[in-house]
């Protein structure tokens, strides 16, 4: 537990070379969209926040269907470090997606389909911790906060959905644009790499903060039961 | 004609500026909490040891 392994350093490293080569691409590689301008180089690591944020989520849903199969309590630890990071970085999407909403929709913020439903998914999870915080047998929070975590997951196909089941002004990156969208563009060549290497970047960024807070939930409860333990 | 794009370069520093933000917040916040959860467990161990002399 106190060394850190080899491979995590490793992706440690990569993660730091591939943001900034990520960094790179979308500002300086990827050219200026010309009816949006630079604002729009915000949507590669708009999306790929997005994406790592839904991955999260899920990633805590599929855990929490572990804890309720097994009730081992590696599973919570797994389950909580995923929300957490989901959370921050789902938080980082629409904070992003609001600052390009403002000079393309000329509003910071719109309840439309899409930002809706992703506002709610990131008021679900917030809650997530409220209701651990509310617990205090270990067991009984573990399974609450499973279940929970199952229902929530829900809300982000529908999150994922919205913006091809509704009439939205959100644009539409992969598959067919409404015609009600403000803002959407053709990616070209240059914009793919960009985006899709931003996309990879931020995979592997979850990776790597996912284990790290594996681990550190992991020493957290090492202390707890220590705690326990010496008060006996 | 060719089309002049509007300027919205503040925007980009902007957002930008929040993803660094808020990514090294996190990143301290976890460094925090892994420094304190180390200093707590040396403690408890060191109580445990003599406890148990």
């Amino acid at each position: 537990m106190n060394k850190k392994p080899v491979v995590l350093l490793v992706l440690d490293i990569l993660s730091l070379v591939f943001l900034a080569v990520a960094a790179y691409l979308a500002l300086s590689f990827a050219p200026m969209e010309v009816n949006m301008g630079n604002v729009q180089k915000v949507f590669y690591f708009h999306v790929a926040n997005a994406w790592v944020g839904m991955l999260g989520f899920i990633a805590a849903g599929v855990a929490g269907i572990a804890y309720l199969r097994s009730q081992d309590p590696k599973w919570d630890i797994v389950e909580v470090a995923a929300v957490e990071i989901s959370l921050v970085f789902f938080l980082i999407a629409i904070v992003l997606g609001s600052i390009w909403a403002k000079p393309v929709w000329n509003t910071w913020w719109t309840w439309e389909p899409r930002l809706t439903t992703a506002a709610i998914t990131e008021m679900i999870y917030l809650a997530y911790f409220m209701l651990r915080g509310g617990i205090e047998d270990p067991n009984r929070r573990g399974r609450f906060s499973a279940v929970y975590t199952l229902v929530g997951a829900v809300s982000v196909p529908i999150t994922f959905m919205a913006i091809r089941l509704f009439r939205t002004i959100h644009p539409v990156v992969i598959g067919s644009q409404t015609s009600q969208a403000q803002g959407g563009f053709n990616m070209s060549p240059d914009m793919k790499v960009a985006f899709f290497f931003s996309l990879f970047t931020f995979t592997v960024i979850f990776v790597d903060l996912f284990w790290h807070r594996i681990r550190l939930g992991i020493l957290a409860s090492k202390v707890e039961e220590l705690k326990l333990k010496v008060m006996e | 004609m060719s089309i002049i794009p509007p300027e919205t370069t503040n925007y980009m520093i902007a957002g930008y500026a929040v993803f660094f933000g808020v990514f090294i917040i996190f990143i301290t916040s976890m460094a925090v909490r892994w420094s304190n959860l180390k200093r707590d467990l040396q403690a408890l161990e060191e109580i445990e040891k003599e406890k148990k002399s």
